[in-house]
């Protein structure tokens, strides 16, 4: 699969948040994983927004070019962790795992949180769970669904450092070979990836 | 549950003092009195028979009217175009007095099943205005979560959308079985069904039967409260909120 990104731009209120922006990533390649950097305010989480289907651009394109593999023909399906956690705060950490896809079962949903939240917060309101704990929940949300592209909004916000490691470890050995979009002003302990800066 | 006791008993101790003060069983019927007129009523197979016919069509009608009031809400919500042209409906259904819809439906229905229809179109504009205001108060940002991961739409119903609704729905349906049962019972006492709640509180007034009448009354208050109890307990193990 091929996503072309073309020369997007996007303005509020008359100012420019991006301008004519630019990326390809094959997922057939090594590099397919990007990091966005830039400062805050910059148009990261409007370029992911846009790439995620949920704005639209004033102009410029992005083209998708299914392989066979990818099924061709189909839509874009997302895994994405927003820039806040979007739970549903009366629903336990399993269930807003499982229920986002009728294909995840609750077991799968609870074998995958286990690997980076303690067992004792699996079944509790995600309410009560601590912003370290309720960003896993959202990790592991936008993974586990079957999905063509990971989009990741400051994912290690809230994570102390041994945490944020075991979270690092378990997105690259569970990602596949879906490419990874990643928003992120902290990358100590990100794998190395191809860098696109915004300015 | 000793205070609400004690609040209970207090009020109790004002209605008797005021029935003794009056001193007249036709003006002000006694605590003690009414409570006779509820045992001897108890024990005929009539009071529970009214109290079935009323609580079928009443309750029919609020089940009936809510669930109009919420189809019509989710159709305004997905379409505004839909919400400009209930609005006058729904204004006018607000506005129209129950005494105006008890006489217009009585001449278009007759009496038998007058408080089922009464209480569906007071019921609906409650029901759609809370299902309105909920729906619009869902959080956009758990929609666009649910638009990014395709969540089906019966799953965005339970997880999303019915949450939100809790609160609206909770105070709302309190507000319409109120109001449901209030202008059921007044459809009733001027469509004069026979063996209905409305019927013997009309009976109970000619008769001049005061004791009669309170205690069809406290009957009316009771079946509703244990009625509401009821639906508000199924909708609190319903949904997630």
């Amino acid at each position: 699969m091929l996503i072309q990104i073309r020369d997007i731009t996007k303005t509020y209120d008359g100012k420019i948040v991006l301008d004519r922006v630019n990326l390809m990533i094959d997922t057939a390649s090594d590099s397919r994983d990007v990091l966005l950097r830039g400062p805050s305010g910059i148009g990261k989480t409007t370029l992911l927004r846009i790439m995620a289907g949920l704005e639209t651009a004033d102009s410029g394109s992005i083209e998708i070019t299914m392989g066979e593999a990818a099924g061709g023909g189909k839509k874009l399906r997302v895994g994405m962790v927003f820039q806040e956690n979007r739970l549903l705060e009366q629903f336990s950490a399993v269930e807003n795992v499982a229920c986002v896809d009728p294909m995840i079962s609750r077991v799968r949903a609870r074998e995958a949180l286990g690997k980076i939240l303690e067992e004792e917060a699996l079944d509790k309101p995600v309410r009560e769970l601590s912003g370290g704990m309720q960003r896993r929940v959202a990790i592991v949300r936008a993974m586990l669904p079957a999905s063509d592209i990971l989009i990741m909004d400051e994912p290690l916000t809230g994570l102390d450092p041994e945490t944020r490691d075991r979270v690092i470890n378990y997105i690259m050995e569970n990602k596949g070979r879906r490419p990874i979009i990643i928003a992120s002003h902290e990358t100590e302990g990100l794998p190395k990836m191809r860098e696109l800066a915004l300015v | 549950m000793l205070k609400k006791s004690f609040i209970v008993i207090f009020w109790l101790l004002i209605w008797h003092l005021t029935s003794l003060l009056v001193h007249n069983n036709i003006m002000l019927a006694g605590p003690v009195n009414t409570i006779i007129a509820l045992k001897r009523m108890i024990l005929t197979g009539e009071y529970w028979q009214s109290i079935l016919f009323s609580a079928v069509r009443i309750m029919g009608g609020f089940f009936i009217g809510s669930i109009i009031g919420i189809l019509l809400a989710w159709l305004s919500y997905r379409e505004k175009y839909a919400e400009d042209i209930l609005k006058p409906f729904i204004t006018t259904l607000k506005a129209i007095p129950v005494a105006s819809f008890v006489i217009i439906l009585l001449i278009w229905a007759g009496n038998k099943i007058l408080s089922l229809y009464v209480s569906t179109l007071v019921v609906i504009p409650v029901l759609y205005l809370n299902t309105l205001s909920g729906l619009k108060a869902t959080d956009p940002k758990l929609l666009e979560m649910a638009e990014v991961f395709r969540m089906p739409m019966l799953r965005k119903l339970c997880y999303i959308y019915l949450p939100s609704l809790y609160p609206f729905w909770n105070s709302s349906l309190q507000a319409a079985l109120g109001m449901a049962w209030k202008s059921g019972v007044a459809a009733e006492v001027i469509g004069q069904p026979l063996k209905s709640v409305g019927n013997s509180l009309y009976q109970s007034k000619i008769y001049l039967e005061t004791a009669d009448l309170f205690a069809w009354t406290i009957t009316i208050i009771l079946t509703a409260m244990i009625l509401e109890k009821l639906i508000l307990k199924v909708l609190k193990v319903c949904i997630k909120a």
